[in-house]
């Protein structure tokens, strides 16, 4: 039976081209919309890698002050850190977790070189934002002596720049390392965290290096606190109240990381929702393109069929050589389409895992054998299911 | 071995509704050779589908063989169909996508039978109504007379007991209409069971047995 389909099929082979097409499209539609969710779908099943919650974010704005800000600041940052209601306090880079800003530069370690995620931060950072390390330590007030600033790196710009070489005690150099008042050029690593998706659940893992702040910097204004759980607004207050008193002139902002997260969450879910209705849209029609086609297809193989089940085919076989014959086509036009899907991992293109691809390739292949099948069994049951007789009539 | 008993058809469409068979008895047997004749539409071709099973009757009975077919399922009308039934249409209805050889095997492919078999009992077939030399050729590239030799070889590939022919010489001239009444003969004379539906006295003549209709009733 499957030697007579296939020969059914080559002496069509003409007729068949245009299906051909619609199925291999759709396969390549199908492709590109199931590597984005994908590739979304995986980023969000990774962790963040921090702890978000009861997390503040307090803006020092020194406004028309310019006198004495480095000690102002560190005298602030001891003060927040003697409450008894903070956990623990850090300074950090304008680009604090769910903020708008990012910051990014090229590290390199001797010949190789990657762009990271630049964060600017202190000693108590991991404490602060519970950011478990892998290797090392997180730096310590007496890295400061050293003559290359310590940083922390994540998983991501280990595998990048060391690949398997333990990266603990390496020195890494910067293209660019006058910027935010730095003056040391080189960089030490002294420990290596997993993650840190500062944007949120659908960021991409990226590589990250985390700087040990200049002492005396007076540029980065930004304070996260860690407050102990029950913590209220009337410690707030309090807050900011003792911290105007220390500064006068100074604006002071206070925000939870919780808001701000769900800010961001709401910034990127109104993309990705409405790339979700366009994908089901996409599908949709591609699924009523191919019913379309298999349905014309069919009703034009009608006195075929009848003259099929007259020489003793039953309706279960008549169905089954159309699906055989839609799965056959389906086959060769994904078959097709993998030429052109494969390079996608192959070339790396846009820089994603190769495993997000090849999960999409095999997605898309289930959905298309899925909806082709569907969309022949259902004509051809109906074809099949008329009398011979009636069948036969309709020349 | 074919019996039809008190068989009624009507045909109803959302308007209107057609008697095309009434009352009509039939008994077929073994080694017969009968013609069917009467006007057009006068239920004809009806009758023949009837009895190919290709239709199912409004009332009566249809017995093959002494037992009785009735709410037979699919399955089991598949196979009546395939091993005791062999059809010729006016129209060939070949399938035109594949080669004479592949369409005398279609009803091969119902059965269990090896493709090796298959190719050979085609052969044979094809042999018998004399177009060995035509077998790779496609439907397309065949006269008329040829093409309903194909499917004449068809319909008797699979060896069954009864052939019904619908008008198989109705789209052919006279002289490739005696061919293919020869070709029914010389069937008949092997022990085929034919029943054919024809519009041509001097075919008729030379059946066993006439069988008349006239606005679905039997008058002959
Ligand atoms: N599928 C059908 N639906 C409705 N009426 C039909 C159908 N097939 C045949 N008829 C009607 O039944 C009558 C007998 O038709 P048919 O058996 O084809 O006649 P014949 O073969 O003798 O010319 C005709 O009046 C025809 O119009
Ligand atoms: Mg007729």
């Amino acid at each position: 039976m499957l030697r007579h389909l296939l020969k059914l099929i080559w002496n069509k082979k003409g007729s068949h081209s245009l299906l051909i097409i619609e199925i291999w499209a759709s396969f390549m539609v199908l492709f590109g919309v199931l590597s984005l969710i994908v590739y979304n779908l995986n980023n969000y099943l990774e962790p963040i890698g921090f702890e978000y919650k009861n997390v503040w974010v307090v803006d020092l704005n020194n406004n028309q002050d310019t006198t004495a800000i480095a000690e102002k600041t560190t005298q602030i940052m001891q003060r927040i850190r003697s409450y008894p209601q903070v956990a623990s306090a850090s300074r950090m880079s304008s680009n604090t977790p769910f903020s708008a800003n990012t910051m990014n530069n090229s590290t390199n370690y001797q010949k190789i070189s990657s762009m990271a995620d630049d964060y600017y931060t202190d000693e108590e950072f991991s404490k602060t934002l519970d950011l478990p390390l892998t290797a090392g330590r997180w730096y310590l007030p007496e890295d400061r002596v050293s003559k290359s600033t310590p940083v922390v790196i994540n998983k991501k710009l280990q595998e990048k720049l060391f690949g398997d070489e333990n990266p603990l005690g390496k020195v890494l150099g910067n293209n660019d390392s006058e910027s935010e008042g730095n003056q040391k050029t080189t960089f030490r690593v002294v420990g290596v965290v997993d993650k840190f998706k500062a944007k949120g659940e659908f960021m991409l893992d990226n590589p990250a290096i985390f700087k040990l702040m200049d002492k005396n910097d007076k540029w980065n204004k930004l304070v996260l606190i860690k407050t102990k759980a029950g913590t209220d607004a009337t410690f707030e207050e309090r807050l900011v109240k003792d911290i105007a008193a220390m500064a006068p002139g100074w604006g002071i902002e206070v925000s939870y990381l919780t808001e701000s997260r769900k800010n961001r969450h709401n910034l990127t879910l109104v993309p990705v929702i409405i790339f979700l209705i366009i994908s089901g849209f996409l599908l949709t029609n591609v699924a009523l393109g191919l019913f379309g086609i298999l349905n014309l297809g069919i009703a034009r193989r009608r006195s075929e069929i009848g003259l099929r089940r007259a020489m003793g085919a039953t309706e279960g076989s008549v169905t089954a050589q159309f699906l055989g014959e839609m799965w056959v086509l389906a086959a060769f036009s994904v078959i097709l389409g993998l030429l052109f899907a494969v390079q996608f991992p192959i070339m790396n293109v846009f820089d994603i895992a190769a495993g997000v691809y090849l999960t999409a390739i095999a997605a898309a292949i289930v959905v298309i054998f899925v909806i082709v099948t569907l969309c022949a069994w259902y004509p051809s049951r109906q074809a099949a299911r008329v009398q011979p007789a009636l069948a036969l009539h309709e020349e | 071995m074919l019996q039809l008993t008190n068989i009624d058809k009507t045909y109803r469409t959302s308007s209107v509704e057609t008697l095309a068979l009434n009352n009509i008895n039939l008994n077929v047997k073994k080694g017969e050779f009968i013609s069917v004749m009467g006007p057009s539409g006068c239920g004809k071709s009806t009758l023949l589908n009837i009895m190919g099973l290709l239709d199912e009757p409004t009332g009566g009975e249809i017995s093959i063989d002494g037992s009785r077919v009735a709410n037979y399922h699919d399955k089991e009308l598949a196979r009546l169909r395939n091993e005791k039934l062999g059809f010729i249409f006016q129209s060939f209805h070949l399938i035109n996508d594949l080669s004479v050889l592949d369409n005398v095997e279609i009803p091969l492919l119902y059965r269990k039978t090896s493709a090796k078999v298959r190719r050979e009992l085609a052969q044979e077939a094809l042999e018998k109504v004399g177009l060995s030399n035509r077998m790779k050729h496609f439907p397309k590239q065949l006269s008329g007379g040829q093409k309903q030799r194909v499917a004449i070889a068809r319909a008797i590939v699979g060896r069954p007991e009864i052939i019904l022919a619908d008008e198989p010489t109705g789209n052919l001239d006279s002289v490739m209409g005696n061919e293919i009444l020869d070709i029914l003969q010389k069937l008949n004379d092997d022990g085929a069971t034919i029943v054919m539906v024809t519009h041509d006295d001097a075919m008729a003549q030379r059946t066993h047995r006439l069988v008349r209709l006239f606005d679905g009733t039997q008058v002959l």
